[in-house]
């Protein structure tokens, strides 16, 4: 009877054990933080991405959701999936981005769907970089809008057809050393203003 | 009493040593996988190799930058130190190196703007325990286990640019030291 009872709880626990370890792992759903978080305005990091100080679960959920991942000194992740209302982004609402000097020497916001993946579209217009601020009037002020269709106001554009429920990627490569140390202090996180959603969402 | 309490001390027993288990061996089957989906695709270890430029119908991993090239050369040490070779670039650029947990063991500026750029990059890498020469202007890598990759990330938001670092592979090195 202790024995059955023994064994009952063994599997019941490593039953348990195994899916909690693939949901925080993101291998189900968007997976776990714990530890080494950074957020800015809603855009989350994590500063123990891709070394050897990252915890169990960060290390894991890196290698599903950002495998080749490069340290701090070399380059910072941060991800967004709400809007500055606390919405959902996706892909039946348009949206506008709009930010300032990014305290780095090169960055880009990149849209991916819920997997992780760029949107299976051929806009080809998959992200906003550095070099689109400096062409459209400089980095210390600049917009995007982010939509299924084409933006009609002649700002830049990031298209999220076949985006489905998506979230924005914002990378700083070789950030600045105050940023690192007081990422809160520093960066001027990017807005995200819904502009409106379609009828049919 | 004792039967319920027994139930649950080996619940979480189950629990603990599963959970840890499964979130500890994630990593290293994650980049085994991509190694397999590698060579599986052809490319061939100790070569770099140009990633085509990145849209939505050629991605390979999770995500990818369509704002830089990248190339790749799959390490395997086992046999002795590698040596790779990458020039540089004039604009934002990296070599990096992440071993068989995923870690990124080292990563190398490729950034020609930078005073201190060495026009070529030059790396050693090797497994514990084998005998490398020092010599200068060389970074060495030492890994846990022998299996790793090389990634090569270069800024080039446009197709120009993506030939201009395509045309680089054929004179980067990545081979047996």
């Amino acid at each position: 009877m202790k024995i059955g009872s023994a064994l009952v709880g063994l599997f019941l626990g490593a039953l348990l054990g195994f899916g909690s370890a693939l949901a925080a792992a993101g291998i189900v759903g968007p997976g776990a933080r714990f530890s080494g978080a950074v957020d800015v305005s809603g855009w989350a990091s994590d500063w123990t991405i891709g070394s050897k100080a990252a915890n169990p679960w960060t290390r894991a959920r890196v290698a599903r959701h950002g495998l080749l991942a490069l340290t701090k000194e070399e380059a910072v992740y941060f991800t967004r999936n709400t809007d500055d209302a606390g919405d959902r982004l996706r892909e039946g609402c348009d949206y506008r981005i709009k930010g300032e000097v990014m305290p780095a020497q090169w960055w880009s916001i990149t849209l991916y769907n819920s997997e992780s993946y760029l949107p299976d579209n051929t806009d080809n217009a998959l992200s906003y970089d550095l070099t689109d601020a400096a062409s459209a009037g400089g980095p210390a002020s600049w917009l995007f809008d982010v939509s299924a269709n084409p933006s009609a106001s002649g700002s830049g554009w990031v298209s999220s057809r076949a985006g489905g429920n998506f979230d924005l990627t914002l990378r700083l490569y070789k950030p600045d050393a105050d940023f690192i140390a007081d990422p809160e202090r520093v960066l001027q996180a990017p807005s995200i203003e819904k502009l409106g959603c379609g009828e049919a969402n | 009493m004792r039967l319920p309490f027994i139930g649950l001390a080996t619940f979480v027993i189950g629990f603990v040593a599963a959970h840890f288990i499964v979130l500890n061996a994630l990593p290293d089957y994650i980049m085994s996988k991509a190694r397999e989906r590698m060579t599986g695709s052809g490319i061939a270890v100790h070569a770099w190799q140009m990633s085509p430029r990145v849209t939505p119908e050629t991605q390979t991993i999770v995500r990818p930058s369509p704002d830089l090239a990248y190339a790749i050369c799959i390490i395997d040490v086992s046999g002795g130190p590698v040596s790779l070779t990458v020039p540089t670039w004039p604009e934002y650029g990296s070599l990096s190196i992440f071993d068989a947990s995923t870690d990124n063991v080292y990563a190398g500026s490729l950034d020609a703007r930078l005073p201190d750029a060495p026009g070529v990059r030059r790396i050693v890498v090797a497994l514990e325990g084998q005998a490398v020469e020092p010599a200068e202007g060389v970074d060495v890598v030492v890994l846990a286990k022998p299996e790793a990759l090389a990634l090569i990330r270069r800024l080039a938001p446009s197709q120009g640019l993506y030939d201009a670092a395509a045309a680089l592979v054929p004179v980067s090195t990545c081979g047996p030291a």
